[in-house]
């Protein structure tokens, strides 16, 4: 089996977008970096093979697309894409789900104590003055 | 009132972070010992970067938590080459996922405080890595075509994600073990990992079949 071949690295990938802000071609290594510390973190070598990173990017892009794809034929139904539709499709797998509550919820109160601050801001302004 | 801010945020050292940067800073007098103060999580004035909210986000939920430090202990067991990574203690965690229980972060503690200094570098790097959020968002806008993604959609995919790479590269530390190699994970162990996750059905599957590859 050829090592890095049998996996099409092909650089460019349908433009799905009408945006001219948005390239239609997919550059080699946008999440390269942080893949790295992630593989580690996750086990690998602290060094991880640039050609494993590299298939490892490759599949998340597209378990992304799919996932986003799969979420949008769901939204669809709605009216609009929202959240929900990413959570129904983890909806089996319980680590996921809890994980996206998480988020959602630590996103929530640091807007809220973003909200607190901002109020606290003004009377400190008002007091000193 | 940056100082302000910091001592603030502060507040939100994990315990194993405290106990590692006691040695090398000194807590601010007001903010509590950050050792203690963990029953109750109050609403704290976060700094207007985008990073530390990015490292707020990247803690992981205990349901994770457990099985992937196990997991990567587990991996410690082979002959690996000890490489010096760069001697960073400091483990820059905001708050604990399990929101003050007591009993799990007594646990947390006992497993962090016996960590190896590679072990805590692993996990430091597991607690801080993530997809950068513009990144992630671009992507999502140019596959859904359209402007409506929002926040929480990015960060949910980012988290999303996250596992999906964790459940690859574990897998894959799986196949390395049954074929008895070592050494960093090949593409064909992640080929294998991702057909096995394929089987599994925790990768979702094309309704239309990909072409232009």
């Amino acid at each position: 089996m050829n090592p890095a071949s049998s996996v099409a690295l092909a650089k460019s990938k349908p433009g799905t977008s009408q945006s001219s802000e948005n390239t239609t071609k997919r550059k080699r290594g946008i999440f390269q970096k942080e893949l790295q510390h992630m593989m580690y973190g996750f086990g690998d070598d602290p060094n991880p093979l640039p050609e494993t990173v590299a298939l490892v990017e490759d599949i998340v892009v597209e378990y992304v697309t799919d996932f986003a794809h799969k979420a949008q034929e769901i939204g669809s139904k709605r009216g609009k894409l929202s959240v929900e539709d990413f959570m129904y499709l983890v909806r089996k797998d319980p680590a996921k789900l809890n994980r996206c509550k998480e988020l959602l919820s630590m996103q929530e109160e640091l807007k809220q104590a973003r909200k607190a601050f901002d109020v606290d801001e003004e009377k400190l302004a008002a007091n000193i003055d | 009132m940056r100082s302000l801010l910091t001592q603030k945020m502060k507040q939100f050292k994990d315990p194993f972070e405290a106990a590692f940067e006691e040695q090398q800073e000194d807590s601010p007098p007001e903010s509590p010992s950050p050792a203690d103060d963990f029953s109750t999580q109050p609403s704290v004035p976060p700094t207007e970067a985008a990073n530390p909210e990015d490292d707020e986000l990247n803690a992981p939920p205990s349901s994770v938590l457990f099985p992937s430090p196990t997991a990567a202990a587990a991996t410690k067991n082979k002959e690996e080459e000890d490489e010096d990574v760069e001697d960073n203690m400091e483990v820059e965690l905001s708050k604990l996922p399990s929101g003050g229980d007591p009993d799990k972060m007594a646990k947390m503690q006992a497993i962090l405080s016996q960590f190896t200094e590679e072990q805590m570098n692993r996990y430091e790097s597991f607690r801080r890595s993530g997809f950068q959020k513009a990144t992630m968002k671009r992507l999502l806008t140019s596959i859904t075509g359209s402007q409506k993604v929002s926040m929480p959609m990015t960060i949910v995919m980012s988290g999303i994600a996250k596992m999906f790479v964790g459940e690859l590269v574990e897998t894959a530390r799986i196949v390395m073990t049954e074929r008895k190699e070592s050494g960093p994970i090949r593409p064909c162990h992640i080929r294998e990992a991702y057909r096995r996750l394929k089987l599994e059905g925790k990768v979702p599957k094309r309704t239309v079949p990909r072409l232009f590859r």
